[in-house]
């Protein structure tokens, strides 16, 4: 636990600015991609050829990356601290652990599939 | 005189919870409602990152998992996670008056009163969502 606490500077940065970007991003996200395009409400908007060539663009690719990246470790902050006060201190080790290393992996996978693009 | 001996840290009382919680107080209620909102927008992380990947896999994998989202217990899933993302955004941005109201080094206080600093926040919030909603819905390029 030394390093996890010697690194909590670090964790309230990503805490701070995955909420600010989830604040700025994720309800539109959420709202058109899930929600509006499933239902055919966005018309072509989202047709594939479109959907791709937003996505995998340069611009694209490094906003995606940065909204998905910075709202999961602001997840994984929150979650840590939900287990900790439901769960009690002796939670402490696994629920910092372990939500880091859910970040660590959602990290990952979204690098991954977004230099797939 | 004798140095004295290292003086010992100050020991603190164990943490514990405060009575009735976590669900005896509406406080402690919204408490725990606003910090499960990390579990919900994650699952919309991940139905975003599920996406993607059918994305980059062509437009079969796209359009089936779009079929995929379309039916009733996904729909209702991203509805559920859309709530919870806007519960955390309106307490979020709830907070930004508070922050507009105290002075932040050598900037002055803004003269407005403390409802009007926290609809600013939350208006340019749905101004981006607009615009993001019209980039995605092909209104903007």
């Amino acid at each position: 636990m030394k390093l996890i606490h010697k690194l909590e500077p670090l964790w309230w940065i990503l805490f701070g600015a995955g909420g600010f970007t989830a604040c700025f991003f994720l309800p539109a996200l959420i709202l058109g991609v899930l929600v509006l395009a499933p239902q055919g409400l966005l018309g072509d908007g989202l047709a594939y050829e479109r959907a791709h060539a937003l996505a995998a663009s340069g611009l694209g690719k490094t906003f995606l990356a940065a909204v998905l990246t910075l709202v999961i470790w602001h997840c994984a902050h929150h979650l840590r601290h939900l287990v900790l006060d439901l769960g009690g201190h002796g939670l402490a080790a696994p629920a910092a652990f372990g939500s880091y290393a859910l970040a660590l992996l959602g990290t990952v996978a979204t690098l991954a599939i977004v230099a797939a693009l | 005189m004798s140095a004295p001996a290292a003086a010992e840290k100050t020991r603190t009382a164990p943490a514990r919870a405060p009575a009735g919680f976590p669900f005896g107080f509406y406080r402690y209620r919204n408490y725990v409602l606003f910090a499960s909102t990390s579990v919900f927008m994650g699952l919309g992380c991940i139905g975003l990152l599920e996406g993607l990947f059918a994305l980059g896999h062509g437009p079969d994998a796209w359009n089936a998992w779009l079929a995929h989202m379309a039916r009733p217990f996904d729909l209702a899933l991203s509805l559920l996670v859309l709530a919870f993302t806007l519960y955390f955004v309106f307490r979020f941005g709830w907070v930004g008056r508070k922050i507009g109201a105290g002075r932040i080094g050598p900037l002055p206080r803004p003269p407005l009163p403390l409802p009007v600093l926290g609809v600013a926040p939350l208006g340019g919030f749905v101004v981006l969502w607009l615009v993001l909603l019209a980039i995605l819905g092909g209104l903007l390029p």
